[in-house]
């Protein structure tokens, strides 16, 4: 009897192999399609996908042999930019069973991400199984496998905030905007200045509901610039400091040599403002705004260094959460085990339930040919009796299969149960069988 | 039987606090629904037993100072219980549950001696005691709030980050909630306390009689009319305002420790 099939996962990613050999082994839709094809035709796999990411490159499979399965789909993905297997395998990792399991978990939920917590890598490994299911290289257990890393990723999502604190400058200022106001919808704000990390800061903001955008600039037609791409107000730069009484944010990135927000403007603005605060992100190096303004009551600024701090801060909480998410990961690993051993008995029991309606099919039909008289009420009499003698016959050891995967020794039961209705080749544990 | 279900109540926001104080700190969420869970049943307790002692004593259960101090904790909680719903402020809880209990830590005594024969008063110093009581409990989650913001405040002026930090809602969000638990509480202490003065010369005789508790009541009013003055007048807000609420507070627990302990006209 041939060994059971192992599930594993072959890969590199950004920590193993160099972004030079990562490139070359990065590969357009079709091209992956094609591979796939290739590698289920040759037979060293039952299932087969493919991740390909800038960040890593894997194979998630079944097959007999592990090795053997690795060896042929990296030569193959190799082959295409001339590069062989032995100059990939001492970049290439290989996990096995339940550590694959965990693996596929981890990638899924952005455990194993450059940016721990990335929101993409879970939607690239979505098109990756959608990718090998119309290519007809992914079986029951990718399937299994992969329903399960994308309720074990949202789980992560949702019970942990590994996904959920910026790690970003810009996010950074957003999320801090968040802490003062309520809700960041009809919030004015005022871009001084251009620089593409204060533009993206911007951008943020609108698409959180901030409006309108006052852009002002030295340079008057780079205001209205900008204020076009933001679908902005321009403003005149000399109206600055009048402008700083209409708005809730401001984010400051000139390159001006000294701080052109003063504190004494603040100081104006906030009598204008009564109690409503002024939130001030400047990203400038030298900086914009007076240090001296988040002395003032009701106004808060946070220069490049401030943002910084915040980001590491949320990036070393990320790492923290991570070890929860790690913990969810395993009980989801034990919860795939549990999945998989049923799947090792449905194919005996598909094939059990086959050989006796083949059977009864086929003693019909006998029956029938006896009994040239028979009229539409006796057929179905003879119909219903057998169908019926079937599945009580059928009853206890699908039953006992069952159970007996839950209990965790399906094999045995597998094997016994093959023996004993002489079925031909589902005692292995291939589940396309 | 009252008692026992004051006492039942009574642990129940102590450990519920603890839970709330917990989940401030905590990486989970659960103790926060654990907090949520126990004061809910502590409330429903304290619920039954405000009406388990109006029937046993045959009369309305706020007549007395410490009968009072239970039904503002029982008001509050359920302030605070609303609020947190319909807020999703979710860290409230771990700032008023302690202020609220520190209000009640004399009350198990003062409910156990049951004070058959209240003080004979007249149907107007009911709806006084009623109303002022309202007042109160507004004025204690105005408090409760205002801590946060000052702590909010703090940490946004400091550019500090931790779980607290995070947990914390935005600081408009707890100034609106300053403001609007201040106009609630505010008429309620008013009208509550006019009525007081006005049924005084009936009971008392005259207004003027001296009594700590009035005087104290006179004393938090004027601060907290000021507060809400400023504000309408403008620039009284964030910082100022919670200065204002925490002042208003302080006068707020001397007021009811002065109808505790000291032997004035309002007795106990």
């Amino acid at each position: 009897m041939p060994a059971p099939h192992t599930l594993f996962v072959a890969g590199m990613n950004h920590r193993t192999a160099p972004v030079a050999v990562r490139e070359q082994l990065a590969l357009e839709e079709e091209k992956i399609r094609e591979i796939l094809a290739d590698l289920s035709g040759r037979g060293v796999l039952d299932e087969v996908m493919i991740v390909s990411t800038c960040n890593r490159v894997e194979v998630y499979g079944v097959a007999p042999v592990p090795g053997e399965a690795r060896t042929a789909a990296f030569g193959r993905l190799g082959s295409h930019r001339g590069l062989a297997w032995r100059d990939l395998e001492p970049l290439v990792y290989t996990v096995t069973g339940d550590e694959a399991a965990l693996h596929a978990f981890r990638v899924a939920a952005s455990l194993d991400s450059m940016v721990l917590g990335e929101p993409q890598i879970l939607g690239q490994v979505k098109d990756a199984f959608a990718l090998a299911q119309s290519a007809g290289t992914a079986g029951p257990v990718l399937h299994a496998l992969m329903s399960q890393a994308f309720g074990a990723a949202k789980r992560v999502r949702t019970e942990t905030e590994v996904g959920r604190l910026a790690v970003s400058v810009s996010y950074a200022a957003v999320e801090l905007a968040r802490k003062i106001f309520d809700g960041l919808e009809g919030r004015a704000v005022l871009l001084v200045g251009a620089g593409e990390m204060s533009e993206l800061a911007a951008r943020h903001l609108v698409d959180q509901g901030a409006l309108p955008v006052y852009v002002t600039n030295r340079t008057w037609s780079r205001a209205q610039e900008l204020a076009r791409g933001l679908g902005g107000i321009a403003v005149p730069f000399d109206q600055l400091a009048a402008t700083l009484a209409l708005v809730d944010i401001v984010v400051a990135s000139t390159a001006a040599p000294e701080p052109i927000v003063t504190a004494d403007q603040v100081r104006t603005a906030l009598q204008a403002r009564r109690t409503r605060p002024l939130f001030f992100i400047d990203i400038a190096v030298p900086r914009n705004v007076e240090p001296a303004v988040n002395d003032l009551e009701n106004a808060f600024c946070y220069d490049i260094d401030d943002l910084r701090s915040v980001v590491e801060a949320n990036l070393k909480e990320r790492q923290r959460e991570a070890l929860r998410a790690q913990a969810l990961l395993e009980q989801e690993v034990v919860k795939f085990a549990g999945r998989l051993q049923q799947l090792e008995v449905v194919p005996t029991i598909v094939s059990l339930r086959e050989k006796l309606e083949a059977i009864r099919r086929a003693e019909v039909e006998r029956a029938l040919g006896r009994l040239p008289a028979a009229g539409e009420d006796t057929r179905r009499v003879i119909e219903a009796l057998s169908q019926a003698i079937v599945n009580k016959v059928l009853h206890a050891p699908i039953v006992k299969l069952k159970d007996s995967s839950r209990a965790g020794h399906a094999r045995r039961w597998t094997e016994m149960i093959s023996e004993l209705f002489g079925l031909r080749g589902s005692g292995r544990s291939d589940p396309r069988e | 039987m009252n008692a026992v279900l004051y006492d039942v109540a009574l642990t129940a926001y102590i450990l519920a606090a603890a839970a709330a104080i917990g989940s401030l700190f905590g990486r989970r969420d659960q103790l926060a629904w654990v907090a949520l869970l126990l004061t809910q049943a502590g409330w429903i307790c304290h619920t039954a037993a405000v009406i388990v002692r109006g029937v046993e004593l045959g009369r309305l259960p706020f007549m007395t100072m410490a009968e009072t101090i239970s039904l503002v904790i029982w008001a509050a909680i359920l302030l605070d219980l609303w609020l947190e719903r319909r807020q999703r402020i979710r860290p409230l809880s771990a700032f008023m549950l302690p202020v609220i209990l520190a209000l009640g830590l004399g009350l198990p005594t003062g409910l156990r001696s049951m004070a058959l024969e209240a003080p004979a008063r007249g149907g107007w110093i009911a709806v006084h005691v009623a109303l002022v009581l309202v007042g109160l409990a507004a004025l204690v989650l105005n408090f409760g709030i205002a801590l946060m913001y000052l702590l909010r405040e703090r940490q946004l002026k400091a550019k500090r980050t931790g779980t607290i930090y995070r947990r914390l809602p935005p600081l408009e969000t707890l100034d609106r909630l300053t403001v609007a638990t201040l106009t609630i509480g505010f008429p309620f202490l008013t009208v509550g306390l006019a009525l007081g003065v006005l049924s005084a010369p009936a009971a008392w005789g005259s207004v003027l009689t001296f009594d700590p508790l009035a005087l104290f009541s006179l004393v938090m009013w004027v601060i907290y009319a000021g507060t809400l003055l400023g504000r309408v007048m403008g620039q009284w807000g964030g910082r100022r305002a919670a200065y204002f609420a925490i002042a208003g507070f302080c006068v707020l627990l001397a007021t009811l420790g002065a109808g505790v302990f000291l032997h004035g006209r309002h007795g106990s």
